[in-house]
């Protein structure tokens, strides 16, 4: 392994992109890396590349002779490109990085964290020795929402730590990575229903509840409850059940989702709370708290107080006896 | 699932083949998500289309959670498997390194459309011939 790397960044129309590819992926093994611009949509939940934008295509060569031979390589492919015709290619810009354990250098970015006045994530590769009443609950992040380092999953916890009864029946609506869902059962639940409309999040709480010897505690599906209309640009699976009344009744029903899903959900979660049981509803920016207390507070949620982190609020409230 | 949207990337990268070395480690690396977990996940998706290259749209959130969705291979790898070449000429307005029919290219275009953004097959084949004349390949 080379100590360093030379980053190669060409800028292009996109038309010309497919070509510049073609031509820098000849001379550097396993491909490139391709950034193209983008607009937030729907308050930042969803990104749409913008056509017609300059596109840059990046490649990384060792930092020595021989990547300086792919450079000399790809500047004549992409003169060649502009002889054809392909207009505006930039010329190369390089930038000089250092080798890293790719493997493990992202680890560096999550630590130990404290969720909560007694809640502890810890990474599997970290160390940590509880203190008197705190709660460990071991996640490594994967693709799945839920690393505890959203304020609205700490917020969540801050809730969950004053709303949890020892031996309370919870449910988790959209538990993503597990995170509420372990936590809860780390804090005295004593079962847990997780759903998720995500194959890759039902998969991560189980493999998490498994790595915190707590598989036999918690039963994850791929559900959701009724009312569930979908997300615009991401409509539900056909294979994703909708539960109804069947579902039962909890004394905790958390449901850390979007302000948009909530609303839609909002009956459906109260009649999952028993009479006088709690419902904590998350994932809530703050433009957009009526849009999902309304809805939850005419299905019958009363007491309601809130949690503020940033722009992220948590509204957790009663179901009335 | 409260997420927001902090970065794209996409990867133009072998099926099956992913590992941590470049450009998906320098790529994602910046962006401080599980690497062996979209590696993993990647493999797994795009096994069964091994020789071909599958690019990958890794939407990365505020948390460091992470998406992705595989595309249709691109172009250049459609045209070099439709004209039987290995790869692209050096010199492609001098040497040829294949031909394809214009039934091809079409063919190519359609499956490319929606991935290149184009509003109508001939503006995806425009795009198409683009590529294939950049690369040597000559279109009959």
């Amino acid at each position: 392994m080379p100590d360093y790397w030379l980053e190669l960044s060409v800028t292009a129309e996109p038309e010309a992109v497919e070509a510049i590819s073609e031509v820098m992926s000849r001379y550097a093994n396993g491909g490139v890396a391709i950034e193209e611009p983008y607009t937030l949509l729907d308050d930042g939940q969803v990104a749409q590349t913008v056509p017609d934008a300059p596109v840059t295509v990046h490649v990384y060569v060792p930092a020595d002779a021989s990547g300086e031979e792919a450079r000399a390589r790809i500047e004549e492919g992409l003169w060649h490109l502009r002889q054809i015709g392909f207009g505006n290619i930039s010329e190369i810009s390089t930038k000089r990085l250092a080798e890293k354990d790719w493997e493990n250098a992202w680890k560096e970015f999550y630590h130990v964290a404290h969720l909560g006045k007694r809640t502890v994530i810890k990474p599997s590769w970290r160390e940590y020795e509880p203190a008197a009443g705190e709660v460990v609950v071991e996640l490594d992040p994967g693709m799945a929402f839920g690393t505890g380092l959203h304020p609205t999953t700490r917020n969540c916890i801050l809730a969950l730590e004053e709303a949890i009864h020892p031996g309370d029946r919870v449910l988790d609506v959209g538990s993503g990575s597990g995170i509420l869902s372990l936590a809860a059962l780390k804090l005295g639940a004593s079962s847990v229903l997780a759903l998720d409309v995500s194959p890759v999040a039902v998969e991560a709480t189980r493999a998490n509840a498994a790595a915190n010897g707590l598989a036999d505690k918690i039963d994850v599906r791929l559900a959701t409850l009724e009312g569930a209309a979908g997300e615009p640009f991401t409509p539900l699976s056909s294979e994703v059940a909708i539960l109804g009344e069947e579902v039962g009744t909890y004394d905790l029903v958390l449901a850390n989702i979007i302000a948009r899903v909530i609303a839609q959900l909002a009956p459906a979660l109260l009649r999952a709370t028993r009479p006088g049981g709690t419902l904590i509803a998350s994932g809530i920016i703050a433009e957009r708290r009526q849009e999902a207390e309304e809805p939850l507070r005419a299905a019958g949620l009363t007491d309601i107080r809130e949690f503020i982190e940033g722009d992220w609020i948590t509204l957790m409230g009663k179901r009335a006896d | 699932m409260a997420k927001r949207v902090k970065a794209i990337v996409k990867l133009q990268i072998p099926a099956g083949k992913a590992t941590p070395a470049q450009p998906i480690g320098p790529a994602l690396g910046q962006h401080g998500i599980n690497i062996m977990g979209f590696c993993k996940e990647y493999n797994e998706r795009t096994a069964s289309m091994a020789g071909s290259i599958i690019p990958a749209v890794i939407t990365v959130y505020e948390d460091r959670s992470f998406t992705f969705i595989t595309k249709t291979p691109p172009a250049a790898d459609l045209l070099k498997k439709a004209a039987g070449a290995d790869k692209g000429s050096g010199t492609p307005n001098k040497a040829k390194v294949g031909t394809i029919t214009a039934k091809q290219l079409r063919e190519i275009a359609e499956l490319k459309m929606k991935d290149l953004n184009a509003t109508s097959v001939e503006g995806a084949e425009k795009i198409v011939a683009g590529t294939a004349r950049s690369m040597g390949i000559a279109i009959e």
